[in-house]
């Protein structure tokens, strides 16, 4: 009797976040049935969808048992990067006036390389230089928001938001397949790729070695300083992706992009089960934890909820999801 | 778990004495572009033998921010043309504590004037009793005013801005016209404009003054409103902007009537939603969304035909009038309407009033500004 308790207090625990969304999502249909429809289905995945990336980079980082505070600001910079190469030839301030037209695949690798660049960067001072990560990124954070601005200021652009985007870029955060968003596509390509990568790869078992205990990594042969490089580098060309879809998406561009993206991605991991401390972590959790942040943003603003109440909401939902894992912990000691 | 949480604490603190910390950092980078001006000048000053440097500190509220920007290359620009004032300026980064500190620094440095685009709203009298004690001029710019009170203590008191209510008029009024010759606005048939608003930054002085008066605009037409959604704050986001208005779209979808935007980056974000919702296509699929701030992309789209209207506060202007208040004073002229002699700029006692100017697609070409125009006189 008292075993079978137990199980459904158990059980509770483990799918607390679960029952909470689809109370929430429940609730919301009745006070307006229309939420349960295609259209706000395809609308929360849309948006989802470059937070989704942001946040599987910054799962990379978790579960090698580092932090990097700089995904929102690279973003931004690949935001604008992607922006200003993908402008077509009548716009009045293009930003490079001289550039020809070109296919989006520049664009878009202009900006995954700019965000492997800027990983790197993090990588060589996380890993290199021994600087604690958190003060690592809060730096690479401000130097990259600096570069931004310097880019962005540039004659003829003036810190003007970017436009006149080519029809094909803007075409890939707006269009679709079947009604299916490309976006959706890209994002859930990803996670598979990054799933099979994590789950499935040599790499991917050595980033949770190093994340769950360093030093017997190291004496087991892994290659610390490479395995943090390249989760850094790895995190950066999914931020540079991200940064790139939110140009095509929005059909606009400028230095305020991605402003505390990689907070919202900490707190999307976070909730979806990664441990701060390294080594636990899984996709299926990060973007689960991402849908339950949009599923409130969007619910709540489609209900007319005032966006005080979001904010109240969404606090209260990572203080919750925080204390279901402690007592989880404290079960098992 | 412990360790988890202590993280999360430690991170949190990183990040809020970080943003503190780096108000030092953004001050000597900004004053770098300013050194060639710097060289100038001092040839100059030793051509005229005036003896000591007339030395101006601008503590700016974001550089980030597009309007800013553009304003504060002006301003470099125009000293550096001119040199009789050298600009020196800082980045308060949105956050009073690290406009404090900027300002003090000037202070301490002894500038002559003090241009203050002022954010912390909450404190302009102790600013204006600060700047009284420190003996320099004192140029609120772009901002709320200070009191007629403290504009009789000080003599060296200033403010240049644009009258800031105006922007939301401006938009209010094009809805009233809109709506008045246009019965199909009342999309729902309630006899009420149901409205949407985007705000920038809650307490922000832009965002509480556009979303104010531009409903006060419409209400004193006496057309009756009904707001959707309540407060929605976008942070002046296009992509948060987009997000809400697509939320909003799929509940209201046959309701909303109008939309109105604090900046506009964020209208261009519910035009990018309502476009996504099959707005636009046709004639009859209309709903006019009003900003502020005129663009190029803002520009763009009254052009084709999506925003209904906007509001160039011009920074172009707004420096050479900050300019010419330094280089009257500095001459020991009267600051008047007349010895401004500048378009759109009215001088009302100590405080030089610059028009908000409405753009629709019928005037949209007059948008333009050129940051690099230096001629001020």
């Amino acid at each position: 009797m008292n075993g079978k308790k137990l199980d459904i207090r158990n059980l509770m625990m483990n799918y607390a976040l679960y029952i909470i969304m689809i109370l929430m999502i429940g609730a919301i249909a009745v006070i307006s049935p229309k939420f349960l429809s295609l259209r706000v289905l395809t609308d929360i995945l849309t948006q989802s969808s470059t937070r989704i990336l942001v946040a599987l980079g910054c799962m990379f980082i978790i579960v090698s048992g580092s932090a990097d505070l700089s995904g929102g600001r690279v973003v931004g910079l690949t935001a604008v990067v992607a922006g200003s190469l993908a402008q077509t030839s009548e716009y009045y301030i293009k930003f490079w006036p001289g550039l020809p037209e070109m296919p989006i695949i520049v664009p878009v690798l202009a900006a995954v390389l700019v965000g492997v660049l800027v990983g790197a960067f993090n990588g060589i001072a996380v890993a290199k230089l021994k600087v604690p990560a958190f003060l690592a990124t809060l730096g690479t954070q401000m130097v990259v928001y600096g570069v931004n601005c310097l880019y962005f200021n540039k004659a003829p652009n003036n810190s003007q938001p970017l436009g006149g985007f080519l029809k094909s870029f803007s075409k890939l955060g707006t269009g679709n397949i079947g009604g299916v968003p490309y976006l959706v596509i890209i994002a859930l390509g990803c996670a598979v790729a990054v799933w099979i990568l994590q789950t499935k790869t040599c790499l991917g078992k050595e980033i949770f070695a190093v994340g769950g205990n360093p030093i017997a990594a190291k004496v087991s042969g892994i290659n610390v300083f490479k395995i943090l490089m390249i989760t850094y580098m790895l995190a950066g060309a999914l931020y540079g992706l991200a940064g790139c879809l939110e140009a095509t998406r929005t059909g606009s561009a400028s230095s305020s992009y991605g402003l505390s993206y990689e907070l919202d991605a900490i707190a999307s991991c976070i909730v979806g089960g990664c441990s701060a401390g390294g080594g636990v972590g899984t996709v299926g959790g990060v973007v689960f934890g991402v849908l339950i942040f949009n599923i409130i943003n969007y619910g709540l603003t489609f209900i007319g909820l005032s966006s005080y109440w979001q904010f109240i909401v969404k606090g209260l939902i990572i203080i919750i999801a925080v204390a279901i894992d402690v007592r989880k912990y404290a079960g098992k000691d | 778990m412990k360790k988890k949480l202590m993280m999360l604490v430690i991170g949190t603190c990183l990040l809020m004495s970080g943003c503190g910390n780096s108000a030092s950092k953004p001050t000597e980078a900004a004053a770098a572009p300013t050194e060639k001006a710097a060289e100038s000048s001092v040839e100059k000053t030793e051509e005229a033998d005036s003896g000591k440097e007339i030395v101006a500190g601008v503590c700016w509220y974001n550089f980030a921010d597009t309007f800013i920007a553009n304003a504060r290359q002006t301003l470099l620009n125009v000293s550096e043309a001119d040199a009789t004032i050298k600009v020196i300026d800082a980045d308060s980064q949105n956050d009073t504590a690290n406009q404090t500190n900027n300002m003090n620094n000037f202070l301490t440095k002894d500038v002559d004037y003090l241009v203050l685009n002022n954010i912390n709203t909450g404190a302009i009298s102790e600013i204006c009793e600060q700047l009284k004690e420190a003996g320099c001029y004192g140029i609120f710019a772009n901002t709320d005013s200070p009191k007629d009170e403290d504009f009789a203590q000080n003599d060296k008191l200033y403010l240049v801005s644009s009258n800031a209510p105006k922007s939301g008029t401006i938009m209010g009024e094009a809805l009233v016209e809109y709506w008045n010759s246009h019965p199909e606005a009342d999309r729902n048939g309630n006899g009420k404009m149901d409205y949407v608003m985007l705000l920038g930054i809650q307490s922000h002085y832009d965002t509480i003054v556009r979303s104010q008066y531009s409903v006060d605009a419409i209400k004193e037409a006496g057309i009756e409103m009904n707001s959707i959604g309540g407060e929605i704050v976008c942070e002046y986001s296009r992509a948060a902007a987009q997000e809400k208005v697509s939320a909003l779209l799929a509940n209201y979808r046959d309701d909303i009537d109008a939309i109105i935007a604090c900046n506009d980056d964020m209208a261009l974000g519910a035009i990018e939603a309502l476009k996504a919702g099959g707005f636009f296509d046709e004639e009859d699929n209309y709903i006019p969304v009003t900003g502020v701030d005129a663009t190029v992309v803002g520009c763009e789209a009254v052009k084709e035909g999506t925003l209904l209207v906007t509001a160039l506060n011009n920074p172009v202007t707004l420096s050479k009038a900050i300019y010419k208040v330094m280089y009257l004073t500095n001459s020991g002229e009267e600051v008047t309407t007349d010895s401004m002699g500048m378009d759109g700029v009215t001088v009302d006692g100590h405080r030089v009033w610059l028009d908000y100017k409405k753009i629709s697609k019928d005037n949209v070409e007059e948008a333009n500004y050129d940051i690099t125009d230096v001629n001020f006189k």
